[in-house]
């Protein structure tokens, strides 16, 4: 039987209409429960025209108002005998020529755009993911080798930090880092953040290192020693090259649910993304549209992780 | 130049005692090659990974050039520098090149510039027939070529002794010859050799000593005229039998 070659196009064609099927089904359940998306609210949460109020310093008058485009140039005389030139926008301007002004009277405002909460929040998410990702991934490689260390203290005290770890709830374990050792270490609560999580995905890097390690055939590590390198140079030059290839798929795995894990610190008062998405939803009440925003903003992190992620192992995989 | 004294290692797993090697001693000289031989599971293997430490031993002792093995003083790293070792199955490193294969020790171990480094490299690498395969991934080798750099990555350290643990068993049958050749120049130029090996003809043609070994017990360490006309043991006649 021969292998005929078929065309793949009607294939991802059913793909495409499933899924325009189930965004139809989507929107058809919503309109019933009679929600009002207003989309045009959530742009603000992403960055705003920030205002900053301008104000006079002293009691006196306004000398002059020149208008200058979509600027205002206000010249006040103060009762001390000096002066005081303000630009405020032309548009925000409250005060005209021979007003008397009291100290503090406000005069106008400069515009400027500023990143919203949900643009902070994805940053702060971003630089925890990073800080703890780095940590961990250390942690994780140390751990790994003292799990397969001959040493047995060190085999044990790591077994333990593992099992310790990877049998209660992340949740737990921020709580235990923020209220008992933050408080007992005086931590900030970024720190505490940080540490719970690098120390959770270190736990999870020392499994993935050591499954990684021990998948390497033994004759490796024999052709490195009997060629006179000691079982760090054979580490460092041969087996950990080896087994970073291998285990590259699920420690991408581990790497993007870090970065969806971060949104537990919201929990210790941390505003990262999850946190902003909540507070956005409080002034906005557009429960929906921010919820999904959140979502995709998690997922602008993750696409591309997992993209380099891909991109890694491919160059790897030249010497296969 | 090797010293093996009443050696024996005994492995044990789960209660299950195997004395792989049993009160072995023998000598080799410098420049001497010698052919180890004897049906599977007699422990010449085994013997042969005592030699440069990749077995611990359990009484005995090992020594070359008076370096003894079994003296916890004894740098087992330093040691193994002068020993070099084919393995059955290659153990090249696939993610290096050919030329960083043959780099890796020399630069680690031995501290030698990148210059120098590469150059004997590339000196071995003609020397066992393949110098055009030097930037190629060790998975893009026929097996014959694979076991050919794994010879010339071991020379690279100017090792005292080469050990062969059955550097033909893994090859298709048209590949034994070419390694073969390379292990057969190595031998006339002097170099110290200990094969493990079933090629008989290569015992026959070059070797100084064979040593026959069944059940972990060395039974005849004879000229390979004098073993293969008139072996002594009864095993070694009945294993003679069956493998010519």
């Amino acid at each position: 039987m021969t292998k005929k070659k078929r065309p793949l196009w009607p294939w991802h064609l059913l793909t495409v209409l499933i899924l325009v099927g189930l965004a139809a089904g989507i929107w058809y359940s919503t309109s019933l429960i009679s929600y009002e998306w207003r989309w045009n609210r959530v742009p603000q949460y992403f960055a705003y025209q920030a205002e900053d109020a301008q104000r006079a310093a002293d009691f006196g008058r306004v000398e002059s108002v020149v208008e200058d485009g979509d600027r205002a140039r206000v010249t006040l005389a103060t009762e001390s005998g000096k002066q005081q030139v303000v630009e405020v926008a032309r548009n925000s301007l409250l005060v005209a020529e021979g007003d008397d002004v009291s100290e503090g009277d406000s005069l106008g405002v400069n515009r400027h755009w500023a990143a919203g909460p949900l643009l902070w929040g994805l940053w702060t998410t971003l630089w925890i993911s990073v800080a703890a990702g780095a940590a961990g991934l250390v942690i994780g490689l140390f751990t790994g080798l003292c799990r397969l260390s001959p040493n047995p203290t060190l085999r044990d005290l790591s077994s333990v930090y593992v099992e310790l770890v990877r049998g209660t709830p992340l949740l737990v374990q921020i709580f235990i880092f923020y209220f008992f050792i933050g408080t007992v270490l005086n931590l900030s609560r970024e720190f505490a953040g940080v540490a719970a999580l690098a120390l959770f995905t270190g736990a999870y890097v020392a499994e993935i290192v050591r499954a990684g390690v021990q998948s390497i055939a033994r004759g490796q590590s024999e052709a490195a020693r009997s060629l006179g390198l000691n079982g760090a140079q054979a580490m460092r030059h041969v087996i950990l090259p080896q087994a970073f290839k291998r285990v590259l798929p699920p420690l991408a795995g581990q790497f993007i649910s870090l970065v969806k894990d971060t949104s537990l610190v919201s929990v210790i008062a941390i505003t990262e993304l999850t946190k902003s998405g909540r507070e956005a939803i409080t002034t906005s009440f557009s429960t929906f549209e921010i919820w999904f925003c959140v979502a995709a903003l998690y997922l602008v992190i993750n696409l591309p992780l997992s993209q380099i992620a891909n991109k890694l192992e491919r160059r790897l995989a030249q010497s296969d | 130049m090797i010293e093996v004294r009443d050696l024996t290692k005994v492995f044990d797993t789960r209660g299950h005692v195997v004395r792989a090697v049993d009160d072995v001693s023998t000598d080799v000289a410098r420049g001497e090659v010698l052919v180890v031989i004897g049906p599977s599971g007699s422990g010449k293997s085994t013997f042969l990974r005592c030699l440069n430490g990749l077995e611990e031993i359990d009484s005995g002792s090992v020594s070359i050039d008076g370096l003894d093995l079994a003296n916890p003083k004894t740098d087992i790293n330093a040691y193994r520098r002068e020993v070099g070792m084919v393995f059955q199955h290659f153990n090249l490193f696939p993610h290096m090149t050919v030329l960083e294969n043959l780099c890796l020790a020399q630069k680690v171990v031995r501290k030698r510039g990148k210059a120098e480094r590469e150059d004997k490299a590339r000196a071995l690498l003609e020397k066992v027939g393949i110098g055009q395969k030097v930037n190629e991934y060790p998975s893009r080798l026929s097996g014959g070529q694979q076991q050919r750099v794994a010879i010339a990555r071991a020379l690279c350290m100017d090792p005292k002794v080469m050990l062969f643990d059955e550097p033909t068993s893994a090859l298709d049958p048209e590949m034994v010859g070419e390694v073969l050749d390379v292990m057969k120049t190595l031998a006339l130029e002097g170099m110290t050799m200990v094969c493990v090996t079933h090629e008989m003809g290569f015992a026959r043609e070059v070797a100084d000593r064979v040593l026959f070994f069944d059940h972990g017990k060395l039974l005849e360490d004879t000229a390979p005229a004098e073993f293969f006309a008139h072996p002594k043991d009864p095993r070694a006649q009945a294993f003679l039998r069956q493998v010519l």
